[in-house]
């Protein structure tokens, strides 16, 4: 099961934002995108989770296409993990997270719902936070409550194995290193799950230790996919990022300066 | 299979025993205060006489034809100002939105001084004088309500600064438009505007209020199971939609409800204003911030407070009456004030 793109296309003013590109999510793999600032990873992410419509190319969600999948139904495969805009009203975390659930509170699975909040908030670090006014959390804990927002929207009450994807744009951003390595242990977690899971990264060592694949942008193309080990070349980073890169064997490690 | 499962759960599953503890006590106080305004005011009744009475005494005809009719609808005109002052509040995801603020009723009670002052020309017998007039209110509203949507780009978050805006030259144009047809009008056009600024629900009759009534009650029953959905877009309207809410739709039916809901009831009274910005305010205050909990609960407080208000416009200068628009906009705009220091702070 997977997600396919296919010679996707975007233009902005007759400007090429993304070029050509295909890739294919797979269940069970962590795919991350790197590349520089304006490389078109975030406009790329938007157009698969169907924000944005692309100009040219096909998106293919388990073969069928993403423009013939309802609002809804897109919600129950894939949840997306973007920057986040302000919550005007004082909700609580707890409220805040319940909201991954469009239909939370059906009778029958209300007992295991609540036991999947205290899951998920317990495995995200935030079950302290539940009864506090998100309004009040730092910007990293609020990072962390949106991650397990997108983590209760991908829930089952049953052990159901349908096919479901994960966008997760910068989930790291704000974070502190302990929680930066804890969230992607949940996220290779939810990889063992059966889950399909795309990345967006600025650390390419972070990238490169919890990635199954590499899919390299730069101005709006794509460089190159693969093993982070194929990918990550002294080469092609130096060339792509500008910037002198020295790639270390073993252990393997990428340094600049 | 699990998604069919689980669509379309009741509206009760998301609120908490206290806020249903509160809409309870919101239900009670509505009836006492229904049955306190049908009995206080300048003609008081005594009731065990009436129901032992025959029916043609004064006393029945002062109740069922002049008292119960005006006092359902300051219940039914303060239910639709506090529902869609919450629901517009959720959808621009700002607590200053209001129906008057934005210009919504501006907008209405421009149309239906449109048709008091010029209706009687345009159309000789003014045969459809009483649907013609809510008509041009909820045109006029829903005008106002298309200007918005234009003006901030689809009611996006970085447009509500413009919202306001906008709300502030409607209303300016809305009262040259009154204005102007305060300075054409005769004498008797003239009555009939100044209770549309300042609003009143004095001469309600059964044959005006009923559709009122119904059409009031369809929306709202159509505007409420959304709650959960305007809650889902404070998270944003990118992620609402991730979440599976068609962003489109909902905006489409909380303008429209608004819309229609304002409309008649500025037809029907006039502007009132502050209601539909204080109300839930006071109910996010007693319970909490979810739309499940704020719609119904604004419904109910926006009846009960604007039956109050109406009764009190009615028993302070007796036997004369004070519109109750003033007594809104007396206790509103202090509050509103408050807001601002509030929302400053934080």
């Amino acid at each position: 099961m997977s997600v396919d793109i296919k010679n996707l296309s975007w233009e902005v003013d007759s400007k090429k934002i993304l070029d050509d590109i295909s890739l294919s999510i797979s269940s069970g793999e962590i795919i991350t995108i790197l590349g520089p600032n304006g490389a078109g990873k975030s406009s790329f992410l938007k157009i698969i989770s169907g924000d944005l419509k692309c100009t040219e190319g096909q998106i293919y969600f388990d073969q069928s296409n993403l423009n013939d999948i309802s609002i809804q139904d897109r919600s129950f495969i894939r949840s997306v993990m973007s920057q986040s805009q302000d919550v005007v009203y004082d909700f609580s975390t707890r409220e805040i997270i319940e909201m991954g659930w469009l239909d939370r509170g059906i009778s029958n699975y209300s007992e295991d719902f609540k036991k999947a909040i205290d899951q998920i908030s317990e495995e995200c670090s935030v079950k302290n936070l539940l009864e506090q006014s998100f309004n009040t959390l730092s910007g990293g804990e609020k990072r962390r409550v949106h991650f397990a927002r997108t983590l209760i929207q991908l829930w089952r009450p049953s052990g159901s194995d349908d096919p479901r994807y994960m966008f997760l744009d910068e989930p790291t951003a704000n974070l502190d290193i302990l929680h930066e390595q804890k969230m992607m242990k949940l996220i290779q977690k939810k990889r063992d799950e059966g889950l399909g899971i795309l990345l967006i990264l600025h650390d390419l060592n972070l990238a490169a230790k919890y990635s199954d694949q590499i899919a390299l942008f730069n101005d709006g193309k794509l460089v190159d996919k693969g093993l982070p080990k194929t990918v990550l070349k002294e080469d092609t980073l130096s060339a792509v990022y500008g910037l002198k890169m020295h790639v270390e064997k073993n252990p393997f490690r990428i340094n600049y300066y | 299979m699990v998604r069919s499962l689980l669509k379309d759960s009741a509206i009760l599953q998301y609120t908490n025993p206290l806020q249903i503890s509160i809409l309870f006590i919101f239900v009670l106080s509505l009836i006492v205060i229904f049955f306190s305004s049908i009995s206080l005011g300048s003609f008081s009744f005594a009731f065990q006489e009436l129901f032992n009475g025959g029916s043609e005494s004064l006393d029945s005809i002062v109740l069922f034809e002049i008292r119960i009719p005006r006092v359902l609808l300051a219940a039914f005109v303060g239910a639709s100002l506090g529902l869609s002052g919450a629901s517009l509040q959720g959808l621009f995801r700002n607590p200053l939105a209001d129906p008057g603020l934005i210009g919504v009723s501006a907008g209405a009670a421009l149309g239906a001084s449109l048709i008091i002052v010029l209706g009687s020309d345009l159309i000789p017998d003014f045969i459809f004088g009483t649907l013609v007039l809510p008509l041009s209110a909820i045109l006029g509203a829903s005008l106002v309500i298309s200007l918005l949507y234009i003006f901030t780009q689809g009611f996006g978050y970085q447009g509500i600064t413009y919202m306001l805006l906008v709300g502030i030259a409607v209303n300016a144009f809305a009262s040259v438009g009154i204005g102007i047809l305060t300075y054409i009008s005769t004498d008797s056009e003239l009555r009939g505007l100044t209770f549309w600024t300042m609003g009143s629900f004095g001469g309600s009759s059964w044959q005006l209020i009923i559709p009122a009534l119904l059409i009031i009650s369809m929306a709202m029953f159509w505007m409420i199971p959304s709650a959960r959905k305007l809650d889902l877009l404070q998270l944003g309207e990118p992620e609402a939609y991730r979440l599976g809410v068609d962003v489109k739709k909902l905006k489409f039916k909380v303008i429209i409800s608004s819309a229609i809901t304002v409309g008649i009831s500025v037809s029907l009274s006039g502007m009132i204003g502050f209601v539909g910005l204080v109300v839930p305010h006071l109910v996010r205050l007693l319970g909490g911030v979810n739309h499940s909990y704020l719609l119904p609960g604004s419904a109910l407080l926006g009846a009960s407070l604007m039956m109050a208000a109406d009764l009190l416009s009615r028993i302070l200068i007796q036997p004369a009456e004070l519109p109750v628009g003033l007594i809104t906009s007396a206790i509103g705009a202090p509050f509103f004030l408050w807001l601002i220091f509030r929302i400053r702070k934080a």
